[in-house]
């Protein structure tokens, strides 16, 4: 392959990105408005964090599929407690109760992430089998706290967490773009980042060199869960309450993005910024297609071959597998 | 597919191998080789790593396809496309490594694809007790003792042995190969299989043995064949073959440099094992490593060399004894410890575990020392290729480019990316095991270099090699292990290879 073609071919993702958005701006009323990329971003921005977070998770040879679940989970136990501490009876006031609640819930959401990596490393416990086990457990948790009913014990200014704006960008999407920047300096620029290439691309070789193997997997699966709920708080804040149900099914859509983006399931290959693209990508396609008024059962099936066509391409562009 | 077993064919069968060549990219694995094999016989090859015999077993099993040449069996020729093809012409393997399906039942490996069907239901179920009869006739005409309704994986190593033969010869082979079948055999399974093969051979099945022991030679062997450089060297009645007669075939006139006369070790002493134990693999293993010390570990497959190398290293457990670095007592936990301490491991599977293939040579070569190379954490491709850029040119490695993964990288120079990448670590004691596997013969000269270098800057090094003749011309000082101990010390200067290899092989 020579250079030119090779460079090519490494932004074909990002050149269809482009064509589509042309193509949208000239087919689809509204799609190439401010008001209607800053909506697309928005929509884009919660599971484009846990994205970066399950980004590294893939890249190091593992998996999480209990962040819909945990998003769910943090929501509601932020909510709960903060109607424990915060409420009428409670200790605190509602400033430090709403705080506290989010402390907690992130600190919380760490150790369950550290929990899989326990598992993991200690007792060869697949981490594709512990966060099924948390997608349901964490789910039933969720469930538990709140009763089957939403909690809605959030002052006004919560919403801001999730809803608000400042000079004009969505919160949620500045948060998600400061985390792209520095999960995109971390993957590229520091030693940890090259340690989870390694430890994804050849474990063995990697503990033989005197990498902490094992170490490397807890931080990437603390650091997702804990994206995962920052990203159920500022969910529970845009709909200003805790939702055991909200998020169903989120792991697939973030998983599908990374993948899109380039990264491989089997470890050790894959960009952060290719799961910003594939994250746009998703989020552009959904929104065309609503401002198209196709239906939701379309933009499913849709989805799906996007998915399909985004790893073909990816197997395409790599050469055969060399036998020796 | 045959749902049932061919009657076994009792005349003689006869192999013969026309002018078989075979070309790699950059090599030549066999030149021009031909051979007949008579049946009846048991034909024992020899030949060091790369010498050819293996690429021949492959081509005999269908597992690769010669360049050039033909193949006949009983007179006509046979096209050999697959393994599948082999085993319908006649010639069936047991290969060094057991391939059996650990959860079936004996009977079910042995029949694996070729299950017998019921005549009488649809043909599609499986008729269990022809499958268990035929199995247990093939069985018991080798005299094997083992129940065909036992699981696999409750075998022990020998007896999966026996399976691995009986699956060949349930497919009534006229030539049976078998490499290196007693690697991991004792004593009296190894007598057991030999009977076996005898009862084989009486029947007028061409055998084709390969082993690397030279004490099996005469108690199982009609003719010996040696090859050396993908040529047959000789080839003589097992009368004749005498250790230095082997020896001078195998070995040849083959120039090799020569340790430098000036590399000189200190008496000071980097490392020191006493007792050194990891049960059974390897027991109370003793020894000095001086400075600038090139110490050669000679063994056969199984010996425990290289799990020594491994548990010195931190990568396994060890049960007891002391591990002294310059003096002081360390306990070797984990890689990460000892790469701290200045020991470094050079692992037999470089692709598997020296290198991540996936990533660029730059990053390879710091991977073992990221702290290093990183400034507060972080680290730029830009200094990463720098610091390759000196090792590449020192060690002289030959790659595409800096950024194009290592696994585009020969494999003598993936083996100088992980020297590269443990010299960066600043290490006093580098470990190789089988460094000079699957390199070609000018690359085995650059490496010796770089060790005799690294010595000279007083970096000792334990080599761990089957390369009889390697060792005796890199190292100061070569200990033999056997069955996890060591059994000989032999000093280059003051003997001969053929007396190593015969220390060796009794």
């Amino acid at each position: 392959m020579t250079l030119t073609s090779r460079s090519l071919s490494s932004v074909v993702l990002e050149i269809i990105l482009v064509l589509l958005c042309g193509v949208l701006a000239l087919i689809a009323p509204g799609f190439f408005t401010a008001d209607n990329i800053l909506n697309v971003l928005r929509n884009i921005s919660m599971q484009g964090l846990i994205a970066l977070g399950m980004t590294m998770v893939i890249i190091s040879g593992e998996i999480d599929l209990s962040v819909g679940s945990m998003v769910a989970f943090a929501g509601c136990f932020a909510a709960f407690l903060t109607g424990h501490l915060g409420g009428p009876d409670g200790p605190l006031g509602i400033v430090p109760a709403v705080s506290l609640s989010i402390c907690a819930t992130l600190i919380l959401a760490s150790l369950v992430g550290g929990l899989t990596a326990l598992l993991r490393t200690r007792y060869g416990v697949p981490s594709f089998i512990t966060t099924l086990a948390l997608l349901t457990g964490l789910t039933g948790a969720a469930e538990l706290i709140t009763n089957g009913f939403p909690l809605t014990p959030f002052p006004e200014w919560y919403n801001f967490i999730g809803g608000g704006y400042v000079i004009g960008i969505p919160f949620p999407a500045l948060i998600f773009l400061s985390a792209f920047l520095i999960v995109q300096i971390l993957m590229t620029s520091t030693s940890f980042g090259r340690a989870v290439y390694a430890v994804g691309g050849n474990a063995e070789a990697a503990r033989l060199s005197g990498i902490d193997v094992d170490r490397v997997k807890l931080i990437v699966l603390m650091t997702t869960a804990m994206m995962a709920a920052a990203s159920g708080i500022m969910q529970s804040s845009e709909i200003m309450s805790g939702t055991a149900t909200t998020a169903k099914g989120w792991e697939l859509d973030i998983i599908a993005a990374v993948i899109i983006g380039g990264t491989s399931l089997s470890g050790g290959v894959g960009r952060v910024w290719g799961t910003m693209v594939g994250m746009i990508f998703l989020g552009v396609i959904m929104n065309g297609m609503t401002l198209l008024n196709i239906s939701e059962y379309w933009q499913h099936v849709v989805r799906g071959a996007l998915i399909l066509s985004a790893v073909l391409i990816n197997r395409l562009q790599q050469p055969s597998p060399v036998h020796g | 597919m045959s749902s049932s077993l061919r009657a076994m064919h009792t005349g003689s069968h006869t192999l013969e191998i026309s002018g078989i060549r075979k070309e790699y990219p950059g090599t030549i694995a066999l030149r021009d080789v031909s051979m007949t094999l008579a049946g009846g016989k048991v034909h024992v090859l020899l030949g060091k790593n790369g010498a050819g015999k293996s690429t021949l077993v492959k081509i005999l099993a269908g597992a690769v396809l010669p360049t050039a040449g033909r193949i006949l069996l009983d007179g006509s020729t046979v096209d050999l496309r697959s393994p599948r093809d082999s085993l319908h012409q006649g010639i069936a393997a047991v290969h060094q490594e057991l391939s059996l399906v650990p959860e079936l039942t004996v009977a079910e490996n042995i029949l694996l694809g070729r299950f017998p069907l019921h005549r009488k239901r649809p043909r599609i179920f499986i008729d269990w007790n022809r499958t268990f009869q035929e199995a247990g006739e093939v069985l018991m005409q080798l005299g094997a003792r083992v129940d065909v309704r036992q699981r696999a994986a409750t075998l022990g190593v020998a007896q999966q042995q026996i399976v691995e033969i009986a699956k060949a010869m349930s497919y009534n082979p006229s030539v049976l190969i078998l490499d290196e079948p007693t690697s991991a055999l004792a004593h009296r399974e190894t007598e057991a299989l030999f009977g076996l093969l005898r009862g084989l051979a009486s029947r007028g099945v061409v055998l084709v043995y390969i082993t690397h022991r030279l004490e099996e030679i005469h108690r199982i062997a009609d003719t010996v064949t040696v090859f050396r450089d993908g040529e047959i060297a000789g080839s003589f009645p097992v009368d004749a073959a005498t250790p230095g007669m082997i020896a001078r075939h195998m070995f040849g006139g083959t120039v090799q440099r020569r340790r430098p006369p000036g590399l000189q070790v200190s008496r000071d002493p980097v490392m020191e094992l006493r007792g050194f134990s990891r049960s059974p693999v390897f027991e109370n293993i003793s020894f000095t490593l001086y400075a600038g010390e090139i110490l050669g570990i000679a063994g056969v497959l199984g010996s425990g060399r290289t799990e020594l190398l491994r548990s010195i290293f931190g990568a396994d457990p060890h049960d007891a004894g002391n591990l002294l670095l310059k003096d002081t007592s360390v306990v070797p936990r984990s890689p990460r410890q000892m790469k701290r301490l200045g020991v470094a491991l050079a692992p037999e599977k470089r692709k598997e575990e020296g290198l991540v293939q996936i990533l660029s040579t730059g990053t390879n070569v710091c991977l073992a020392s990221l702290r290093k190379v990183s400034r507060r954490g972080f680290v730029t491709r830009a200094r990463e290729d720098d610091v390759a850029r000196g090792y590449v040119r020192d060690l002289d490695i030959v790659t595409p480019g800096l950024d194009s993964p290592v696994s585009s990288l020969s494999g003598g120079n993936q083996q100088k990316v992980v020297i590269a990448k443990w010299l960066n670590t600043d290490p006093c004691v580098i470990l190789f095991d089988e460094p000079t596997r699957g390199v070609d013969v000018e690359a085995k000269q650059h490496l010796f270099e770089v060790v005799w270098d690294l010595s000279k800057r007083g970096i000792s090094a334990i080599v761990v090699s089957s390369e009889l003749e390697e060792l005796f011309d890199v190292c100061h000082r070569i200990l033999v292990m056997k069955k996890g101990r060591i059994t000989d010390e032999i000093l280059p200067h003051e003997s001969t290879v053929e007396h190593l290899l015969s220390v060796c092989m009794q």
